[in-house]
């Protein structure tokens, strides 16, 4: 089942590095920047709220900490540890509302993200000394010359970088238990999951992700402004394109992104203002047809096709074990 | 020095005092039952010595430590599993991948893990549903996946929730065998159980009755069934005065 998933995304990267040796068209490639970058952004997501089952819409925080943190370091400090600076800082962010929060059930860590990249949205709009408040504040190009297409690879890089994360997480201990936590949290507690631990970890993982693709786009765009980055629309977006790929898989967030970038800038250019009408209304079919996303749906159908029908189990447990069991004395410690 | 130990341990939610002033031991390799009516305070006791509820009075011992105070997740590091009492399965992931999960606790390699949640499974007769998804499975199964998933863990002790309840006896007794092999591997195990007492007299070497959160009998099986508070506990008085006559 997971094999599969690897060569499709094997095949969209390769196409992916492929792309600028043919085209170079700096409009074609910004748009397929911005799909790649959501598409980062989403598997960082989805390793929360896809395999952990933590839904998180304050995803804009970290990606506008990676921001921020590039844009208003890098005149101390130079770029590159700018960014690891942002790094860094949206790391802590993830740690403060995670060990806040994770270690309640419900809807509070949900609550919590929301409210977090709220404060840290009105903080960037207060502080004009600091942030340069609403008028917002420049950033730093990563790469002067050759600009778009050296940000077209950096992109399609982290999302690879993004992608296989997710795969070793996927057949790793760390994700079982991610996993677990998402199926049944007193289960995972009962096997002797730490189960805040691992929340927190995945967290931070995917805070860093997201922040150095805060940095990249921010830097792509050279000037950025509270609204854009820590604004509701863009976790709302991060969250959005991995439920609707399939969260919880490997390629969700990845076809996604591909096909919801691809329809909302194809809607932008044929209906003009009504593109946020189709779009609204393509994601409501989704979620009413394709529950699961759309790569979890193609998963069960395709497994289903693929397996022999079950056996009927449940109503003839196999007599094996219960047969051997009368050889066996037991040793009766003798209790007062 | 006895496996578990549990020391006037009592547990109050707002007014109702679920358990109140219980103690009990078991040795290694001991299978014990804890016996009592719906709402005796078996669950509550199971939870209070894996860390889920904290215990408002009283003292828990298990293998030297003081458990008294520890989260459900350090409890199972120490060696106490447990099964639940509403099946809890993680309904997407297959019967071998709940299973391995329990083995996990010992090993990080997912190819280990495997090889022992098959071998656990094997001793629960569940190989041939092994690659099957958990969600839509029966309740016979549900239940020995419940223990499997324990069993995975390496227990020194193992915690069986009403394992048996809701089983059509035969299924029931068929368990109670496979349980009753468990001393083979090391592991001591704690049943609460309301009625099913085929098994109880089965398997049970030690019988603790729990009526409204307090200990009314302790012993052998047969002994216990016949002391006259536990049938009070169960049928009411007048059958007590029934067994006086």
């Amino acid at each position: 089942m997971k094999r599969p998933q690897v060569m499709i995304g094997a095949v969209i990267f390769l196409v992916a590095l492929l792309i600028p040796v043919f085209l170079r068209n700096d409009y074609f490639l910004q748009v397929i920047f911005r799909l790649f970058l959501f598409a980062s952004l989403g598997l960082a997501w989805n390793l929360v709220g896809g395999y952990a089952g933590q839904l998180s819409l304050g995803h804009a925080a970290y990606f506008g900490v990676g921001a921020y943190g590039l844009a208003l370091l890098s005149p101390s400090i130079s770029p590159l540890p700018a960014i690891v600076a942002g790094v860094v800082l949206a790391m802590i962010s993830a740690l403060i509302i995670g060990s806040v929060s994770f270690r309640l059930r419900g809807p509070y860590f949900c609550l919590a993200t929301i409210a977090f990249t709220e404060v840290l949205r009105l903080i960037a709009k207060n502080l004009p000394n600091v942030t340069g408040g609403d008028v917002g504040t420049p950033v730093p190009s990563l790469f002067p010359r050759n600009t778009m297409v050296s940000f077209y690879y950096a992109c399609v890089g982290l999302t690879i970088v993004a992608f296989a994360l997710s795969y070793w997480v996927e057949r790793s201990r760390f994700g079982y238990y991610l996993m677990a936590i998402r199926e049944d949290e007193d289960t995972a507690l009962s096997v002797g999951v730490n189960t805040a631990r691992v929340k927190l970890w995945a967290l931070l993982l995917s805070a860093a992700i997201s922040a150095l693709a805060g940095a990249l786009y921010a830097s792509l765009f050279l000037f950025i402004v509270p609204d854009q980055m820590f604004g509701v629309e863009v976790s709302v977006e991060i969250a959005i394109l991995p439920m609707l790929g399939g969260a919880g898989t490997l390629l969700g967030p990845l076809v996604g992104s591909l096909v919801l970038e691809t329809a909302s800038e194809v809607f932008k250019n044929i209906f003009k203002e009504a593109h946020l009408l189709i779009y609204g209304v393509l994601v409501v079919l989704v979620v009413l047809f394709l529950p699961e996303g759309i790569v979890g749906t193609l998963m069960r159908k395709l497994s289903w096709f693929k397996s022999a029908p079950p056996t009927p189990f449940a109503s003839t447990p196999s007599p094996g074990p219960v047969e051997e069991s009368k050889r066996v004395p037991l040793p009766q410690p003798t209790s007062e | 020095m006895a496996l578990l130990e549990i020391k006037n341990v009592s547990k109050r939610f707002g007014g109702l005092k679920a358990v109140s002033d219980v103690s009990m031991s078991i040795e290694t390799g001991e299978i014990a039952f804890i016996v009592g009516p719906n709402g005796a305070g078996k669950t509550t006791l199971f939870n209070l010595i894996t860390g889920v509820h904290q215990a408002d009075a009283g003292q828990i011992l298990f293998d030297g430590h003081d458990i008294t105070r520890l989260s459900p997740d350090r409890a199972a590091k120490l060696g106490i599993g447990r099964t639940f009492q509403i099946v809890k399965p993680l309904r997407n992931l297959t019967v071998l991948e709940n299973t391995m999960l329990g083995a996990f606790l010992h090993t990080s390699s997912p190819a280990v893990a495997e090889r022992e949640a098959a071998k656990v499974l094997q001793f629960l007769g569940m190989t041939k549903a092994m690659h099957l998804p958990a969600r839509g499975m029966g309740l016979p199964m549900m239940k020995r996946l419940e223990i499997a998933r324990a069993l995975a863990t390496k227990p020194k002790l193992i915690l069986l929730d009403e394992v048996v309840a809701g089983l059509p006896t035969s299924e029931a007794l068929k368990l109670a065998d496979l349980l009753k092999r468990l001393p083979e591997w090391g592991i001591a195990a704690i049943g609460g159980v309301e009625h099913v007492m085929q098994v109880v007299m089965k398997i049970a070497d030690l019988v603790v009755v729990l009526d409204h959160g307090v200990k009314i009998a302790e012993g052998k099986p047969q002994d216990v069934v016949h002391r006259p508070e536990v049938i009070e506990a169960y049928l009411g008085p007048k059958y007590k005065e029934l067994l006086k006559k």
